[in-house]
């Protein structure tokens, strides 16, 4: 905020932030989210990293040493490795996003038919372990693939290699953009639209002129996530990159290979740094662009694009897309019912028999684990966001920067710090179902709490200012008005907790105890051993259970935190929103 | 209603510590091991052992460097008392740095002298040699013989055909880079693996990664271990071996005692090390597809296994090859890989 301000306004930051700071001190509750949320997050957050630091920094001996950094950085193999990670991280953050966007635009802005349908599409590929795409590439289009062999007659095409690597993370990433850009463009308010196309704006000038602008924090905020899974992605390069080696392929090969943890830690800060500095100035340029939208005045609901030019083109386009992410799940699907893919095409459920034989705890395990983390992670982050998106207090910088800061940290890395960090008393973590759930918490709590800060700051501060003038405390105010508003950001944060915990692969591949074993390190052991039919057995299980669990998360949110009658035009809003 | 769902979470939460930890307090009848054995084939032995001696099992499948990189992050507070299966590179490794605890097994004393660690800290329990495992049904289309020598998979028709696991990674590729160095020499490897790189489609990181991907066709010969190989045919893949006639290497498999492991385990660990290591143990190799070749010359062998006295295995030094792997490793990325394709 300092950033924007001349001398006099500097001053006024100060004392915002005084004010704050005391109004905070004022209230009890809120005084206590703040330092529980502070020691947690230094706890959880900071001590495992600063640990990889040291030791990266370290010799042996426990000296301070620069030799491993130093060795790094002058390595031509090393320097080429990290410019092929930030080149397919660009790539895939300008392509996904662009095909979040357009299915975000056609859902919500254009009136076409099986909108239930594209909805589903969108976020169908957060849904399973990536590593699922990679094979159903090798299925389709390697050697033996279906289409490549079968059906062009091309022999030997190597599928291995940066190309396959785009394609499939751009497929498995998209629907990170399209959450996020669905988010802000169904709360653009429908009149300003509306006053763009009254005073005789097209279509096409509304969009550049309104719709763009309005949308564009949300569009860098979706290529910045993007971008961030993209540089840690583990799954898919290690399967399908070939010899397109990615930063975090070569943390993993360095620390699993050469035994080399100093090394791979120096990589791993490498790969943190892009990240967070990519994080960090977006957090700012967001801040400085305001777009107050939710109003709280009467509008209308929003007429939907019906212009046959407009329409069927973006139809068709989703619906391609949506042809392509169904062949590749339903490739899935299909090999999980064939007794030997490529070889023995004949049907059997000899792959679900023997998968839940092996694999019925782990897949219990995941489940409760997963719920628990996604169900505390999702409130943290509306804490978080409630605390961090309005008031300015000394220690909100920490928290704004700590508790995304796991989001930009690659799983390999995250799993060897918590063992360095949770191995020794009094912080003993390590063998516990503890340690997952806080992992998981920690680490996908990021989107819950981008999506909740989003929605915050579109929200006008005189809605809550209205309710307290008509007299109710901040307490009424928070439940009547903000958390019904903050539902939706809620729900994503939630399901998107729920499923990238149950289906992390690298974060937890050193944290799985005997006793707590997860199912997706029993599907990567499958791998080991090309029992695919077994492991598309159990990822096609686990679609099943995501849905399940997310068709529960909706139904039990409306029911608890469904907005009251006595608020007519928000419940409105937010039906419309939904 | 917010805080009644912390509640209800936070108390879900600790019943879940508590219970573990009642869990790990209660059973002293148990034993915790890391395992880089595939799952579907140690089950068949955890079950065997523990209908013999009534002690439970709780064990995690890894990768032999996972194993070892989570032992050493571990060494403070080990989770484990075993560590199961994997070559013996990574048990070399693992003893230099002070990782395990020296049991030797009563029942070691029909195991060959060549096999036996020298420091007494680990046990042998399998062996298997390296072989070219070949995609019967490419060779067949082609109709192309089986390659015989290391010679053979030169030839041009090979081009882009032959996977192996990068040695840095893979713990199979670097012994048959061990293996050649020590066929050929240091120089004339390098010259071989400079020409062979011309054939080879891509160096995997997963050691078997490259037998899967022949079971897929996507490559014609894989260079790996013989039981890697063999056991994905009972799930359908035509993959048959041959062995190069001009000399091959060959991996021992341990067990070995985790130091500072689980205090109560102890016992019960040195009881599945005993029984691993007997006729009995080794004997179940024979039961489960697993095409392991037992290091107890008593144990019975699977029908038709090939076993190291009948292919040309050279005098492979684990020893020095473990010694010397991260400078092996590195010339082979500058020389190898990173060579600016011609």
């Amino acid at each position: 905020m300092e950033i924007t301000s001349k001398s006099s306004g500097k001053s006024a930051a100060q004392m915002k932030r005084l004010n704050d700071t005391k109004t905070i001190l004022r209230q009890p509750i809120l005084l206590i989210a703040v330092i529980a949320t502070i020691i947690l997050l230094a706890l959880f957050v900071v001590y495992p990293l600063v640990k990889v630091f040291i030791f990266s920094l370290t010799d042996e001996t426990g000296k301070f040493s620069v030799e491993n950094l130093h060795n790094i950085l002058t390595s031509s193999r090393y320097l080429k490795v990290f410019g092929r990670t930030m080149l397919l991280g660009l790539i895939v953050a300008v392509l996904a996003t662009t095909v979040g966007y357009i299915f975000a635009y056609t859902i919500t802005r254009v009136d076409i038919p099986m909108k239930g349908f594209m909805k589903t599409i969108a976020t169908l590929p957060i849904l399973s372990p990536p590593f699922v795409l990679s094979l159903s590439v090798i299925f389709l289009f390697g050697k033996q693939g279906l289409i490549t062999k079968n059906l062009l007659g091309i022999k030997g095409n190597n599928v291995y290699g940066m190309p396959s690597l785009i394609v499939v993370q751009v497929m498995s990433f998209f629907p990170i953009a399209y959450l996020t850009l669905s988010g802000i463009l169904s709360s653009i308010d429908a009149s300003v639209e509306d006053a763009a196309c009254n005073m005789g704006a097209g279509r096409w000038k509304t969009f550049w002129t309104v719709t763009f602008p309005l949308s564009l924090p949300g569009i860098i905020s979706g290529a910045l996530l993007v971008f961030i899974q993209s540089l840690e992605d583990f799954s898919n390069p290690a399967t399908i990159g070939g010899d397109y080696t990615t930063l975090s392929i070569e943390v993993y090969n360095i620390i699993t290979g050469t035994y080399d943890m100093r090394k791979g830690s120096v990589l791993a800060i490498l790969l943190l740094v892009p990240a967070v500095t990519a994080y960090l100035l977006n957090k700012y340029w967001v801040n400085k662009k305001s777009f107050v939208t939710v109003t709280g005045k009467p509008t209308q609901a929003r007429k939907l694009i019906e212009e046959p030019h407009i329409k069927w083109p973006l139809f068709i386009i989703c619906m391609l897309f949506a042809a392509v992410v169904l062949l590749f799940y339903g490739t899935v699907i299909f090999g999980s019912f064939v007794r030997t893919w490529g070889i023995d095409f004949s049907m059997t459920l000899d792959q679900y028999r023997r998968a839940l034989q092996y694999g019925f705890g782990s897949l219990e395990n995941s489940i409760i684990l997963a719920l628990i983390s996604a169900v505390i992670g999702g409130m943290l982050g509306m804490i978080i966001a409630y605390i961090t998106a309005k008031r300015d207090y000394y220690g909100k910088k920490f928290i704004e920067v700590a508790s995304v800061l796991m989001f930009a940290v690659p799983g390999t890395v995250l799993g060897i710090s918590y063992i360095l960090g949770f191995n020794t008393k009094p912080l003993l973590l390590t063998g516990t179902a503890a340690i997952l759930v806080i992992v998981f918490t920690f680490r996908n709590m990021p989107v819950a709490i981008e999506s909740g800060t989003t929605t915050l700051l579109q929200i006008d501060n005189s809605i809550e200012e209205a309710s307290t003038i008509l007299g109710a405390n901040s307490g009424y105010s928070f439940r009547r008005i903000t958390l019904p508003l903050l539902r939706n950001a809620f729900f994503s944060g939630i399901v998107y907790s729920f499923t990238k915990a149950i289906t992390a692969v690298s974060a937890v591949i050193f944290l799985v105890s005997p006793r707590w074993t997860l199912v997706t390190s029993k599907i990567y052991g499958l791998f080991d051993l090309a029992k695919y039919g077994q492991a598309s057995a159990f990822v096609t299980m686990l679609i099943g259970v995501l849905l399940l669990f997310i068709g529960i998360f909706n139904t039990i949110i409306n029911l608890l935190l469904a907005p009251r009658s006595r608020v007519p035009k928000l419940t409105k809003k937010a039906e419309e929103s939904k | 209603m917010k805080n009644n769902i912390r509640i209800v979470a936070l108390v879900i939460c600790l019943a879940v510590v508590l219970c573990t930890a009642a869990a790990a307090l209660a059973d002293s009848n148990k034993l915790t091991v890391y395992t880089a054995f595939p799952e579907s084939e140690v089950i068949y032995y955890f079950n065997k052992f523990t209908a013999e001696t009534g002690i439970q099992i709780e064990y995690i499948r890894l990768s032999a460097g996972e194993m070892l990189t989570r032992v050493e992050a571990e060494k403070e507070n080990p989770q484990a008392a075993l560590m199961l299966g994997g070559s013996t590179d990574n048990y070399i490794a693992a003893a230099g740095r002070g990782l395990f605890e020296p049991y030797q097994s009563p029942e070691l004393a029909n195991t060959p002298q060549a096999y036996l660690d020298p420091t007494g800290t680990w046990n042998p329990i399998y062996v298997g040699c390296i072989a070219f495992a070949c995609n019967s049904d490419w060779f067949k289309d082609n109709g192309y013989e089986y390659p015989k020598t290391w010679e053979d998979l030169l030839d041009p028709k090979y081009e882009g055909e032959i996977i192996m696991a990068h040695p840095a990674t893979s713990g199979t590729a670097y012994t048959v880079l061990a293996t050649l160095i020590q066929l050929k020499g240091e120089e004339a490897c390098w010259e071989y693996m400079g020409k062979l790189s011309k054939n080879i489609s891509q160096f995997t990181k997963a050691g078997s990664a490259a037998p899967n991907a022949v079971a897929l066709g996507e490559a014609a010969i894989a260079l790996t271990f013989s039981h890697d190989a063999l056991q994905l045919t009972p799930e359908g893949y035509h993959i048959e071996l041959s062995f190069p006639e001009d000399g091959t290497g060959y991996e021992v498999g341990a067990v070995a005692l985790i130091k500072n492991g689980p205090a109560d385990e102890q016992e019960n660990a040195k009881k599945f090390i005993d029984w691993i290591c007997s006729v009995d143990g080794q004997g179940s190799y024979a039961e489960n597809d697993s095409f392991r070749v037992p290091t107890n010359t008593q144990a019975p062998v699977a029908d038709g296994l090939v076993t190291l006295d009948q292919v040309p295995v050279i005098d492979y030094d684990a020893v020095w090859a473990s010694n010397n792997k991260s400078k092996y490793c590195e010339e082979f990325e500058e020389k190898i890989v990173a060579k600016p394709e011609s």
